[in-house]
């Protein structure tokens, strides 16, 4: 395995490291201005499932161009992410303020907005390095299986690590800070190599 | 296998798995007691179950497309054999924490997954030319995985636990596991008989489901709440479940989640569970006309402060409309739901307060739950003291239970200038707290009770031992403090003032809890 594909792999573990922090801890932050009821949580996770949905649509979309370049769309990605993750509490709660008032449909639109911008940007990763490693592999599902696995995996960390750590001991800014310092190394991972590939491509 | 039919595998797939991602969420908080970091281990072990399950599928995606039907054999094995598994995890729960703690068990809430997680990448593989367009083609099987984990959540969520207990949710999320075993299956074969062995293996194990899911899921509920302490003779006296949750009656205790939440109980003859703190509240305010009460529960509360003097109007709310069920089941709480005085709303505390910034009420009240449960901070951070205090009428007095939590102590007593401990109570106001010996006399006194006094202390001498007991807890506040009695706010900030303030973003009451016993 080429260091290149290895660090395509460790960028995607940071990515789903970083998504299911900012899950745990967006979820909270929206329960505690939304209410904690069935009816809230659900439309919290529908939300967070809906934005995924429609990035994954994105990113499938703008994987279609061969020429596209796919890595450096992935490190802005991760930079954007981690952007909307430094104020997105501060923001949830500004809106949150604002908008209690409204009847139930108004505000799960509302809920559904806040989080659509960065589940849209979390949801095209998997497309857009599918796109790039079955160009190299040819082979799908050991793609799909490969990148599946270490972003999941990088969840699964996440989810303990939120509960064992961040937030008992950091608290949910200073977890969101942390999962947006993640974002930022992975996008300068994966940038880099964007870049040295264009270049050796370039001059090849 | 064609593009479509990976669409519909992908979809169905995840429908089943967040459908039962929602159902051992439900089981693990029970058996967890709403443990804030459930969530965190219980999603752990899941995702970490889809990890591993599609880094195992990989095995299964030859280059090599020529025998590709025979190959989508595994799809529907994973399908089978994760619909076997997933159903049998909350059974192996409640079997093992009547022996073992309950994080031993999340291996096998990662095996399920993991055979469900198989199914999306193999999926994939089968239904994905290898080609410039994989990954937008990608895409829309993963939003069909996604499509379909959503509306399991609604479906599992909103219809399959209002209307089902927790073994017929299982049973019916059997029927859509093996229809994608049947529909993956019959794709793996070409031939009838094939087909007729898929169609009989799914007929046989969903008949097998449904013939042993009475005797797999005996005392399920039973096991779960009682873990180690789980004896074949132990069974609820009621059960109510719902969307909402799962409320339990045993021994005249209610149990809400898997946690105490209290007990039937209105007298002060024979207090266990201190009810006369409710009756205190005459003594702090001589005549709330507005009380708001966040938490219904079992209803002695509301009954006890609706008929304190000078109450004309009492509000509740409650986040679980299965307390409805349960009050009219129960004599001494019964008039709750007929008492002309009461008005219950079912929402969310904090929401309701948050949404009614024109409201002022004489006293708020909450006897909520223990301050180490999940989500607890949303009522006891400086945040919300902030919210409840602008709700607060001149001279309103906010009552709450802080459950021990000394931390919590000390965020009521930053977060008003006068406040008093009252056992494990807070009670604090912007107007001097003060506990009226003469008043509270009074209400000891001349309360009535389905027309009967509280006490007699006359001709009972265990009652006049009661009333004696009680009358003397205004004393307690001069002397060195105690538990069982009053607190003045300066003695709580000498001895709590170095502790950290609760807050929404540190949530610290919950993570570091004060007196959680230890299984």
């Amino acid at each position: 395995m080429t260091l290149a594909r290895l660090a395509v792999f460790f960028v995607f573990f940071l990515s789903g490291f970083a998504a299911l922090v900012y899950q745990v801890v967006w979820q909270r932050s929206l329960f505690a201005i939304y209410g904690i009821n069935l009816e809230s949580v659900t439309v919290i996770v529908t939300a967070f499932m809906l934005g995924l949905g429609l990035g994954s649509l994105a990113g499938g979309a703008l994987s279609k161009e061969p020429r596209r370049p796919v890595l450096l769309l992935f490190a802005a990605v991760e930079a954007s992410i981690g952007a909307f993750g430094l104020v997105s509490l501060p923001l949830f709660h500004r809106v949150g303020e604002a908008t209690l008032s409204l009847p139930p449909l108004a505000t799960a639109g509302v809920t559904f907005l806040l989080v659509l911008a960065p589940t849209l940007l979390m949801g095209s990763t998997l497309p857009l390095l599918t796109a790039h490693l079955v160009r190299r592999s040819g082979n799908v599902g050991k793609s799909v299986g490969a990148l599946y696995f270490v972003n999941t995996l990088g969840s699964a960390l996440a989810s303990v690590a939120a509960v064992a750590l961040l937030l008992p001991r950091l608290g949910q800014a200073r977890a969101v800070l942390v999962a947006a310092v993640v974002n930022w190394v992975a996008a300068a991972i994966v940038g880099g190599f964007a870049v040295v590939e264009r270049k050796g491509a370039r001059e090849a | 296998m064609s593009f479509s039919l990976s669409l519909w595998v992908a979809g169905l797939a995840g429908f089943v798995a967040l459908s039962y991602e929602i159902l051992w969420y439900r089981a693990y908080g029970i058996v967890s007691r709403s443990m804030p970091a459930t969530f965190g281990w219980l999603l752990g072990a899941y995702l970490a179950g889809v990890a591993l399950g599609s880094l195992g599928s990989r095995a299964f995606c030859h280059d090599d497309a020529r025998a590709e039907r025979r190959r989508l054999l595994p799809v529907a094995v994973f399908v089978y054999l994760a619909n076997v598994a997933s159903f049998l995890v909350v059974p192996a729960l409640a079997r093992l924490v009547t022996s073992v703690k309950w994080q031993l068990s999340l291996p096998l809430v990662a095996l399920a997954a993991g055979l469900l997680g198989a199914v999306l990448p193999l999926a994939s593989h089968f239904g994905i030319r290898p080609d410039d367009r994989a990954g937008a083609r990608l895409s829309y099987v993963y939003v069909a995985n996604i499509a379909g984990s959503s509306l399991g959540s609604l479906a599992t969520g909103f219809l399959l636990l209002e209307h089902l207990s927790l073994r017929g949710a299982r049973v019916a999320l059997s029927v859509a596991g093996l229809a994608l075993f049947a529909l993956s299956g019959a794709t793996a074969t070409s031939t009838a008989r094939g087909r007729l062995a898929v169609t009989g293996v799914a007929a046989v194990t969903l008949l097998a489901t449904a013939a042993t899911s009475r005797a797999v899921f005996e005392q399920v509920h039973e096991r779960l709440f009682f873990r180690k302490a789980f004896t074949a003779d132990k069974r609820f006296d009621a059960l109510v479940e719902n969307r909402h949750g799962v409320i339990a009656v045993t021994d005249g205790k209610v149990y809400g989640g898997g946690v105490y939440d209290g007990i039937l109980n209105v007298g002060l003859r024979d207090d266990p569970n201190w009810v006369f703190r409710a009756y205190a509240l005459g003594a702090y305010h001589p005549a709330p006309k507005r009380v708001l009460m966040v938490g219904l529960a079992s209803g002695a509360w509301a009954r006890i402060i609706a008929g304190l003097p000078g109450v004309e109007r009492l509000t509740v709310i409650e986040i679980n409309p299965g307390y409805l069920d349960l009050i009219p089941q129960v004599p001494i709480v019964a008039p709750v739901l007929k008492d002309p005085k009461i008005e219950i709303v079912i929402d969310d505390g904090r929401r309701y307060l948050q949404r009614h910034p024109g409201a002022r009420w004489d006293a708020i009240v909450m006897n909520t739950t223990w301050h180490w449960r999940g989500h607890s901070t949303n009522l006891l951070s400086a945040e919300f003291f902030e919210v409840v205090r602008a709700r607060l009428a001149p001279g309103g007095v906010f009552m709450f239970n802080t459950t021990l939590s000394e931390p919590v102590m000390k965020t009521a007593a930053v977060s008003f200038p006068h406040a008093q401990r009252l056992y494990n109570f807070m009670v604090v106001s912007d107007a001097p707290v003060v506990f009226d010996e003469a008043r509270w006399r009074r209400t000891i006194e001349d309360y009535r009770m389905d027309g009967a006094p509280l006490l007699d202390p006359a001709g009972d001498a265990w009652d006049a031992k009661r009333m004696a007991d009680l009358l003397y807890l205004p004393a307690t506040l001069h002397r060195p403090p105690v538990w069982e009695g009053l607190e003045s706010r300066e003695s709580l900030l000498a001895r709590f003032g170095h502790l950290p303030t609760v807050t929404d973003d540190n949530m610290w009451c919950e993570w570091h809890p004060s007196d959680l016993e230890e299984e």
